[in-house]
């Protein structure tokens, strides 16, 4: 089951609001079950701005390679460089120590627009049914 | 699930990585029916072979088998295959899954009309498994043929079912292939799966061939390929009889090939997928043809065509992955060989 305290994206990414506009981001159970076996992420350098939606990084997985979207603009805080030296905590964990980017939130009020753990549930229902 | 040349087929049922190390740590099975099997007799069957094949069929004992390539006249690679000799005028043709269509024209325009030539198609009416790793001498089903060496092959029953097994394989590890009526394909591989085989998908198999530095037809080669660039010459025989392409592959090998498939190491993990351009000082020569991530090793690794003078072990290259330049050397293609872990 998807975390009811995260927030989601329709591109399969999650943010976990923290106290003080922070939060961490990672991707989805659904996104790493349909990557399968990753073993690559470039993840942007603390500091960075980043844009609502934007491209900020890759997930490198044995199949395929895919972009990494932040679900909300802000800056850079850290990244977790436990997953980019052993990336399959992303697929073992991607909602605790699976996740990639701790961003200080730019705009907190983009929080609101994303989809919440019934909604996001529900998309995931209706894509496993389509496949 | 994947369309896979008209076949659907999981590109894994697990993991790739679990499926990798099932493999080269225990036993793994594939279900590899998409191969074609053809079989060919009558009294010129081998005659024909031996006209298309680079290497002669006819040299084969019976019981054994060997790896060769079928050329286009020009020396361009139409496909590598195994042929398995059967019996005194009983052979059978394993090949990939590209090409299927041409390659039976192939055959008919040399059969000609000739009537002591019989060709058949068996694909669609047997299946094919090819049980993989270090272990497959422990599984039960297999105890009776593992006096087989490399490439030999028998009639044999697996829980009273009549299958032909071959000690042949595509992951760099011991093991066996098993063809049988495609009825029996179910209570085979259930078999297998209970005695502790893993059923492994198409994306093992690519990352196991790779690592092992095996070609993938229709990526690695193909008809605009010749075997000497693409480090396979050792499976044409120019000293003996004639062949299809024999005269245009003696030409090549005199004058020497301009290109060679290398196999390179990435330094960092970003993976090198096929078509990516390959670049040395500023310019660009040449192109991955297959690259992955080598979980035996883990690194990446991947082949591709450069210069002959860039061939030679390592050499630095880089590699463009995303619009950025990866360094890369060249390295021998055997990145992982059986027992050297």
């Amino acid at each position: 089951m998807n975390p009811k305290e995260y927030k989601y994206t329709p591109e399969h990414e999650w943010i976990c609001p923290e106290p003080g506009g922070k939060g961490r981001i990672g991707i989805t159970d659904y996104a790493q079950s349909q990557l399968g076996d990753i073993v690559y992420l470039d993840l942007p350098a603390p500091g960075t701005q980043v844009e609502q939606l934007g491209k900020i990084g890759e997930i490198e997985s044995v199949k395929a390679v895919s972009d990494l979207f932040t679900p909300v603009s802000g800056k850079v805080l850290e990244i977790n460089q436990t997953a980019i030296d052993e990336p399959q905590v992303v697929n073992q964990d991607p909602y605790g120590a699976g996740w990639l980017v701790r961003l200080e939130l730019s705009k907190p009020s983009q929080l609101d627009a994303l989809m919440n753990s019934d909604e996001y549930d529900e998309l995931v229902a209706k894509l496993r049914e389509e496949s | 699930m994947i369309d896979f040349g008209g076949w659907e087929l999981p590109v894994w049922y697990t993991s790739i990585l679990q499926e990798h190390k099932a493999v080269r740590s225990q036993a793994g099975m594939f279900d590899v029916s998409y191969m074609g099997r053809i079989r060919l007799a009558g009294r010129e069957g081998g005659a024909l072979l031996d006209k298309i094949l680079t290497k002669p069929a006819q040299q084969l004992e019976v019981g054994s088998a060997q790896l060769c390539l079928m050329c286009l006249e020009n020396g361009g690679i139409l496909d590598d295959l195994l042929v398995y000799r059967m019996g005194a005028d009983q052979y059978l043709v394993v090949w990939n899954i590209n090409n299927t269509e041409q390659k039976f024209n192939w055959l008919l325009r040399w059969a000609g009309s000739n009537p002591d030539v019989i060709i058949e198609d068996r694909t669609r009416d047997t299946v094919m498994l090819a049980v993989q790793g270090p272990a497959v001498s422990q599984l039960e089903n297999l105890k009776g043929v593992y006096h087989l060496p490399w490439f030999g092959h028998a009639q044999t029953k697996i829980g009273g079912i009549s299958v032909f097994v071959a000690r042949t394989g595509y992951t760099g590890e011991d093991g066996f292939e098993i063809i049988s009526d495609a009825a029996n394909a179910l209570p085979l591989w259930l078999s297998f799966m209970e005695q502790g085989a893993k059923p492994c998908g198409l994306g093992a198999r690519d990352s196991l061939r790779l690592e092992a530095g095996m070609l993938l037809y229709g990526q690695d080669v193909d008809t605009g390929t010749n075997p000497f660039e693409a480090g396979l010459g050792w499976l044409v025989d120019l000293d003996n009889g004639e062949f299809v392409g024999k005269s245009a592959l003696l030409e090549i090998s005199r004058q020497g090939v301009k290109r060679k498939l290398i196999g390179f190491q990435v330094e960092g993990r970003e993976i090198a997928r096929s078509g990516y351009r390959i670049f040395k000082s500023g310019s660009e020569i040449g192109r991955v043809t297959s690259g992955g991530y080598a979980p035996s090793l883990g690194v990446s690794i991947g082949l591709g065509y450069v210069p002959i003078e860039l061939a030679t072990i390592g050499t630095d290259i880089e590699i463009m992955i995303r619009n950025k330049p990866v360094v890369a050397q060249v390295v021998d293609r055997r990145f992982y060989k059986r027992g050297a872990k």
